[in-house]
């Protein structure tokens, strides 16, 4: 539906942005992560219109948008901040979009109320102030002033990141349910990648101006495309060369132990051998972080330390001290050639 | 429970601040009212009939309440305009044009309208050139009126270049941007967006601006003429002599009233609260470029004539302070007239530089006074609380509600006689009064900034030190001060250039042997036809310029720079 096609966008000399080309499917959840200064809000900007590309073609189903004017492209957008008028009340905020386009006054008060209805805010709510308002209340406004002109695709700029973290969590998952009900084509961007891997359907990860990689959250996860990626994503281990060829990971197939080698923490079991886990070393429990929902272990193992995470399923902790056999599925092993850090 | 103890030193400042406040801000007011309406101990409205029977009186009245709303509207106007070409639109130059608009905050009161003078008064640079292209165009057309509400326009824009600009850029550009997402046009998002956000501070500096124009001095003494004058230059001339003191009295009475009014209005409008906004991760303006081609073009030009009206009397100010005095009289520059004799003069004359250091040493003196004043103020108002302790707050918050005028009016009334509580001694014509006037008007700004101050220090910072074992006087020198020394310094320095070229106070009390600056200023000013004179002002002007540059770049300047590194 949405599609960048060989993006480039300078700041003076600076080059922000080269080399994007984004497919977004209709209907689809589509997240942009990286780190801060990757791009990726640049490119949101782009598909609202805000920066224009120094070259490349951003069209919306086969028509070519990339030099219509930000209100003819009918994008809706929730911002950072909201950017909710502090001068207006909650009705006039999300009637805004509404008056511009001149809609009669009737048309447009059931417009907004059944839009309010959607998102939850009630009739004494509509009337109050937006700065009375809590937090999530004025995601909700933010949502639906961006909705009510029913547009083909939203746009969200890292809107859950100035809320608390339980806050965060709950409003991801009011996100997660409206854009189900709206079933409307949205761009997301977040530096969170806990945020990115539990509400997209895609991913494309950023990097320095670049897309490392686009996928489902498991491929991203699971097969990262590149170090970046795989270092971003969740947390990992790093294998020494000296320590995969002591334990003999070299006799695999398709294992080089010169290249970098990387683990995630859940696939390295503790005195527990799954089926496949055909690498063993022994490891010394150096100290242990304890998270209540799991228990994330530091091992020494040899002369480097290895981190592990345990669920905490009932089995007594181990201590500080304690030996314990340590073992891993080859194919878990994830590499990058060596010359890329 | 801490245990309350009434200490030796606490019950001495308390005694202290009751004096000061009855005696300096209370009374002397009260005997205004007083003088006006009791007279041989007997009730009496006469002096209200004699105002109603003088015609100068109601005239001056009902000019003062023409400017005033006038002023408002187009100081609003100009001063909206500022603010939206330095900070909103994309105007080439904004910086240049910003620095230009910004001369108000160095060059102001009887300076600036002396200035103003030489350019278009009868035989003013621009006026010569208008005689010139038109033969017959009057050299008198910059008088009364229109020429003070010109003036004023052009000279009362400093508070709209200081708040409402700090307002607009208070903006969240993000909200702009939603517009501009949702459709809107730029003029809808000015003018639903972004004006709706700045309209409290609006209000806000459009009051000041109203009791400026009520109160307004320095422009109707110098270029309203005799059919322009206004309330404060009536209350001047009928006050110096005693058979009318009564109605000038009575006069800064009216002013006293309608300024409590207008300030009344101002605070339910503060109290109504700003618009927060509610991000927090704000994004600043960026520049609106103006995509009307000839709507742009007529913004720039626009931009432009303001900037000249704002920096051609300074430049010229600073030109012709290096001119000898036939260069001046004949207003025709030329390189070999450039001279440095007029500096040398200041330096040389005693007669010359004595109004300068007697400023200087005024001013300083009561900068100093009032912020060390206000500094123990402000310690026992944070840190006791009490009836007692509001009241000394809002006792000392009187000279904000009243007049320059009707403050100095009162001082000079009420101790020019041996009074009990100045320990019978006359204040009127010593050189003492002054000092005491411009204490006084000085404080209400002082005490509210420093207060800020003070409420915006970590309590956890006093509560480690006496944890440590420091005494409370150990404390307050060691930890607070320092914590508070740069805003108590900014503010002394922001008063000391407030002070240095004052007239308004000063006309009232100064000791005819220490003439102040601007009073100085003003005598040379009402005889323009010497040259001599006219060179002089020039170098005074300069030389405050100079100095209130100098200040305010420390306060400010290299505030703002340190800011943009934290960004």
């Amino acid at each position: 539906m949405i599609k960048l096609d060989q993006i480039e966008v300078t700041f003076g000399d600076f080059v922000a942005l080269k080399n994007i080309n984004i497919h977004v499917k209709e209907g689809e959840f589509f997240t942009f992560l990286g780190p801060s200064g990757c791009g990726k809000t640049t490119t949101l900007r782009t598909i609202t219109g805000f920066i224009k590309p120094s070259s490349g073609k951003v069209s919306v189903r086969g028509v070519d948008i990339t030099d219509t004017p930000i209100e003819k492209r009918n994008i809706g957008m929730v911002f950072q901040s909201y950017a909710l008028f502090p001068t207006m009340s909650v009705y006039e905020n999300i009637a805004f979009g509404l008056k511009v386009q001149k809609m009669r006054k009737e048309d447009i008060r059931q417009k907004v109320y059944a839009m309010a209805e959607k998102v939850d805010l009630n009739e004494a709510q509509l009337q109050k102030k937006v700065s009375q308002l809590s937090g999530g209340q004025q995601q909700r406004v933010a949502i639906a002033r961006a909705l009510v002109t029913s547009p083909e695709i939203i746009c969200l700029d890292e809107p859950l990141s100035n809320l608390d973290a339980k806050l965060r969590v709950q409003l991801r998952n009011e996100l997660k349910d409206l854009q189900k009900r709206f079933g409307i084509t949205t761009v997301y961007v977040t530096h969170d990648q806990e945020e990115a891997l539990t509400l997209s359907d895609r991913i494309a990860v950023f990097n320095k101006g670049v897309i490392e990689q686009i996928g489902h959250p498991d491929e991203i996860y699971n097969h990262s495309a590149t170090e970046f990626v795989c270092n971003f994503i969740g947390d990992i281990n790093r294998f020494e060369p000296e320590f995969l060829e002591k334990i003999g990971a070299d006799r695999f197939a398709g294992i080089k132990i010169n290249q970098h080698c990387y683990i995630r923490l859940e696939r390295l079991h503790v005195n527990d051998l799954v089926e496949g886990d055909s690498l063993k070393t022994d490891a010394v429990v150096q100290s242990y972080e304890y998270y209540g929902l799991y228990i994330k272990y530091s091992l020494k193992v040899q002369n480097h330390i290895l981190k592990v995470i345990e669920k905490n399923s009932g089995k007594p902790l181990y201590q500080i001290g304690d030996k314990v056999t340590l073992s891993f599925n080859p194919n878990d092993i994830m590499q990058y050639g060596g010359d890329k850090v | 429970m801490k245990e309350k103890k009434i200490t030796w030193y606490s019950f001495f400042i308390f005694a202290f601040f009751a004096w000061f406040i009855l005696s300096c801000l209370v009374i002397p007011n009260l005997n205004t009212i007083w003088s006006v309406f009791v007279q041989d101990g007997q009730f009496t409205l006469e002096p209200l009939q004699k105002l109603l029977s003088s015609e100068r009186a109601m005239r001056s009245l009902r000019n003062s309440f023409i400017l005033a709303p006038t002023l408002a509207l187009t100081v609003g106007f100009v001063g909206i305009s500022l603010v939206l070409i330095t900070e909103y639109f994309d105007i080439k130059g904004a910086s240049i044009l910003r620095l230009g608009y910004m001369t108000t905050l160095i060059y102001g009161g009887i300076i600036l309208v002396s200035g103003y003078k030489f350019i278009y008064g009868s035989n003013g640079f621009l006026t010569n050139l208008f005689v010139k292209i038109i033969p017959n165009f009057p050299t008198d057309w910059f008088q009364g009126y229109w020429a003070v509400l010109f003036v004023m326009t052009f000279a009362c824009t400093s508070n709209h270049m200081i708040f409402l600009r700090n307002a607009m850029r208070a903006v969240d550009f993000q909200t702009v941007e939603a517009a501009q997402n949702m459709g809107a046009s730029p003029a809808k998002i000015l003018i639903q967006v972004v004006l709706p956000v700045l309209t409290p501070s609006l209000l806000a500096v459009t009051i000041l601006t109203f009791i400026t124009g009520l109160s307004a001095t320095s422009a109707p003494l110098i270029v309203g003429g005799k059919d322009f004058q206004t309330i404060t230059p009536m209350i001047l001339s009928f006050s110096k002599n005693m058979g009318s003191r009564d109605l000038a009295a009575l006069l800064a009475l009216f002013l006293g009233i309608a300024t409590i009014l207008l300030l009344t209005i101002m605070m339910k409008i503060e109290k109504r609260g700003h618009y927060m906004s509610i991000s927090k991760v704000k994004t600043t303006i960026v520049k609106q470029k103006i995509r009307n081609p000839i709507l742009n073009v007529l913004a720039h030009i626009y931009a432009y004539l303001l900037f000249l009206i704002y920096v051609v009397p300074v430049v010229l100010i600073i030109l012709f302070s290096f001119t000898d005095a036939a260069t001046i009289a004949s207003r025709k520059l030329n390189i070999s007239s450039f001279t440095l004799k007029n500096y040398m003069t200041i330096f040389k004359s005693t007669s010359a530089y004595k109004p300068f250091l007697v400023s200087i040493t005024y001013s300083c003196l009561a900068a100093f006074a009032v912020a060390i004043l206000v500094l123990i103020a402000c310690r026992l108002i944070q840190k006791q609380k009490g009836k007692l302790v509001s009241a000394v707050e809002y006792g000392m918050l009187i000279p904000w509600l009243l007049p320059t005028t009707l403050i100095a009016m009162g001082l000079i009334t009420t101790y020019n006689t041996p009074h009990i509580w100045m320990f019978n001694k006359v204040l009127t014509g010593t050189s003492f009064i002054m000092f005491l006037g411009y204490v006084i008007i000085k404080i209400p700004f002082t005490l509210r900034m420093t207060k800020a101050a003070f409420f915006a220090l970590d309590d956890s910072l006093e509560d480690a030190a006496k944890n440590l074992g420091a005494k409370p006087f150990y404390t307050f020198f060691r930890v607070v001060l320092p914590v508070v020394l740069p805003t108590v310094l900014a503010i002394f320095a922001l008063n000391f250039n407030g002070l240095l070229g004052d007239y308004d106070m000063s006309v009232f009390m100064y000791h005819p042997l220490n003439q102040p600056l601007g009073v100085y200023i003003k005598s040379l000013t009402d005889s323009q036809s010497n040259a001599d004179n006219s060179a002089l002002t020039f170098v005074y002007a300069v030389l405050m310029m100079i100095i209130s540059g100098i200040v305010l770049y420390l306060v400010y300047g290299r505030g703002e720079k340190k800011g943009k590194v934290n960004k």
